[in-house]
């Protein structure tokens, strides 16, 4: 798929991408019940390292590789969810945070897997893009799906209230580390998509500051939508590409045109900012986080934004009823 | 052998105590898990550095000049990341502060570069022998500033008017502003305290590693909350008492285990504590529970 249309720069940007959005629809998953994990990087880093290894180590064929990865993420994802149940909050946040940096702990000191030299060689995946966007189209039917089920409803009335979702015959404990597991394993599979793009990973790979990026996706995009994680990490990844993109048109304005002073110094200034290395992309980010937290704190997509554009609009609708 | 392990264990715990009485004094104010906490420290350690080599400081102004940098700084911080947020949201002011976290951060590194850049010696290097403990100028200068800063602190927070306006603003919010308190001030006041005691951490951190770097905010920012929930969310004493605890955990561990176990400790007493006695060794200061 694609093959022809992209270059391999546009593909591994796209690919980027990508990942980013899986691995927001695995922070959103347990935030749809409330539960803040900042433990996200963490269970990547288990899917990445675990089909990492069976694919180099024993040979396995790609696909299984990544199932199998993710299903162990996923595996994890439910002892920890387990303890888990019981704190919420900023202790769940804290503990969740704990378990990240343990994994990291165990990857540096773990010489099977390249300890602190990383691990190397990682068998390429030529690929990756077909199954990114695959599983991202998956995601997406899934949890337009969930919205509309029973689950789904279970779960956002856990995040409401959870004493009277369980009042109501929800089942709280079970319906949490559903969601739990299920974001663990599909950050295991954006882990192992990664492993297999990158080739290289080592224990700072996924660090504390990935989860936080992690994050960083979903409350910009809009955590009330599953439209929410697409929009904010396929936004957040792409601006510095946008821009970049931008800067290369700039090179095409005559010089005649930009030579004389207010011109040239309006030039330099939008030349300067239009280029994007990691660290002013991450201070733009760092203020658009505080600036939606002030203006938009639900994210940039509601459900009431998707509600006032939708096409039922169109259609006859029920009268809202009054409890 | 043991005695020096304990004085390293000492140095290190009371950078990790000055860190995390920031934090639990900010969090028995205003509940709010700052984020930013560890990159004040970072900052604080920059002025230090700074000052030293371009102004020609001594080790004194350094402190003194990052103490304000860096309780400027925290004022700052109320007006852009934490008092214009949604108040009816939780999760808004501690994602905010975590956006100003990645802008210090970066603009650190945009400022100063990536790399780690050399602390110039300060303090004359001396050795002192006490029995079978030897202990250099520059370890006995950190731990005596550490001693003092907390011991001072605890007496104004215990003993000084405005500690007692602390005091009750952590208790209760409203009941505060209706005795009178200005809890508005008192926010103010407390960031600045807890922000300038991180600065004087940072700029200590860094006589002793001979070296500040970017990053070393972030390491410093999870210990500090590991510290924090060791000593009881707000429990300033408990702080103290619990950066000690862990600084100890941490340097015996290395020394007589391992040095990839130290962290893998301090994460699985964070596990443990937040399974088991969420309260934290000390018992919390905030009233409601969380």
């Amino acid at each position: 798929m694609f093959d022809g249309l992209l270059d391999g720069y546009t593909r591994s940007i796209l690919i980027f991408a990508g990942i980013n959005v899986i691995a927001a629809y695995s922070f959103f998953a347990p935030f749809k019940t409330g539960q803040v994990s900042l433990g996200q990087a963490g269970f990547m880093a288990v899917g990445a390292y675990m089909s990492a290894i069976l694919t180099q180590k024993f040979g396995v064929p790609f696909a299984a590789a990544l199932v199998a990865g993710g299903l162990v993420a996923g595996i994890v994802g439910f002892l920890v969810g387990f303890p888990a149940l019981r704190i919420r909050g900023i202790y769940l946040l804290l503990l969740t945070l704990g378990f990240g940096e343990i994994i990291q702990v165990i990857a540096l000191s773990w010489e099977y897997v390249g300890g602190a030299q990383g691990f190397r060689q990682i068998t390429y995946n030529p690929r990756t893009l077909d199954y990114v966007a695959g599983l991202i189209v998956v995601l997406i039917v899934f949890f337009a799906r969930l919205e509309r089920s029973s689950l789904g409803r279970a779960m956002d009335s856990i995040h409401q209230d959870e004493t009277a979702a369980e009042v109501m015959g929800i089942d709280v404990v079970r319906t949490k580390l559903f969601a739990f597991a299920l974001g663990a394993l599909i950050a295991g599979l954006a882990g192992g998509l990664y492993a297999h793009q990158a080739t290289f990973m080592d224990s700072t790979t996924f660090n504390i500051m990935i989860a936080v990026e992690i994050l960083m996706f979903v409350v910009v995009g809009g955590s009330s939508t599953y439209w929410g994680p697409l929009l904010g990490a396929g936004f957040l990844t792409l601006l510095p590409e946008f821009l970049r993109t931008l800067r290369e048109w700039l090179e095409y304005v005559p010089v005649s045109w930009t030579k004389d002073f207010p011109m040239k110094q309006a030039y330099d200034v939008l030349h300067n900012f239009l280029d994007f290395e990691n660290a002013k992309r991450l201070i733009v980010y760092g203020l658009i986080l505080i600036v939606m937290m002030i203006l938009r704190p639900d994210g940039l997509l509601t459900r009431d934004a998707l509600r006032r554009f939708s096409w039922s609009k169109l259609s006859p609708r029920r009268k809202p009823r009054h409890v | 052998m043991i005695y020096q392990q304990v004085i390293n264990g000492l140095m290190l715990g009371a950078s990790y105590s000055l860190v995390a009485i920031g934090y639990t004094l900010i969090f028995g104010v205003l509940g709010l898990l700052y984020f930013a906490h560890g990159e004040v420290f970072m900052v604080g350690a920059f002025v230090g550095l700074y000052l030293v080599l371009y102004a020609g400081a001594n080790i004194y102004v350094a402190l003194l000049g990052a103490t304000i940098a860096c309780a400027m700084l925290g004022i700052m911080s109320v007006y852009v990341a934490v008092r214009p947020v949604a108040k009816d949201r939780p999760l808004a002011p501690l994602i905010s502060t975590i956006g100003l976290t990645i802008v210090l951060q970066n603009l650190a590194v945009y400022t100063f570069g990536g790399q780690q850049v050399g602390f110039p010696e300060t303090i004359k290097q001396q050795l002192f022998t006490f029995g079978p403990i030897t202990i250099s100028s520059v370890q006995l200068f950190i731990l005596g500033v550490a001693v003092l800063l907390m011991v001072s602190l605890w007496f104004f927070i215990e003993r000084t008017r405005i500690g007692r306006a602390i005091r009750a603003t952590a208790e209760n919010h409203e009941t505060a502003a209706l005795l009178g308190v200005d809890v508005n001030k008192v926010v103010l006041i407390t960031f600045a305290i807890g922000s300038g005691i991180a600065g004087i951490a940072g700029v200590l951190d860094g006589v002793k590693n001979s070296g500040i770097s970017p990053f070393m905010g972030v390491s410093v920012a999870v210990k500090g909350l590991i510290v924090m929930l060791l000593g009881g969310l707000g429990n300033v004493p408990g702080a103290m008492v619990a950066g000690l605890m862990l600084g100890m955990i941490e340097i015996l561990s290395s020394a007589y285990i391992g040095t990839t176990s130290r962290d893998l400790f301090s994460f699985l007493i964070l596990i443990l504590i937040l399974l088991y006695k969420p309260t934290g060794l000390f018992g919390t200061r905030t009233a409601e529970e969380r």
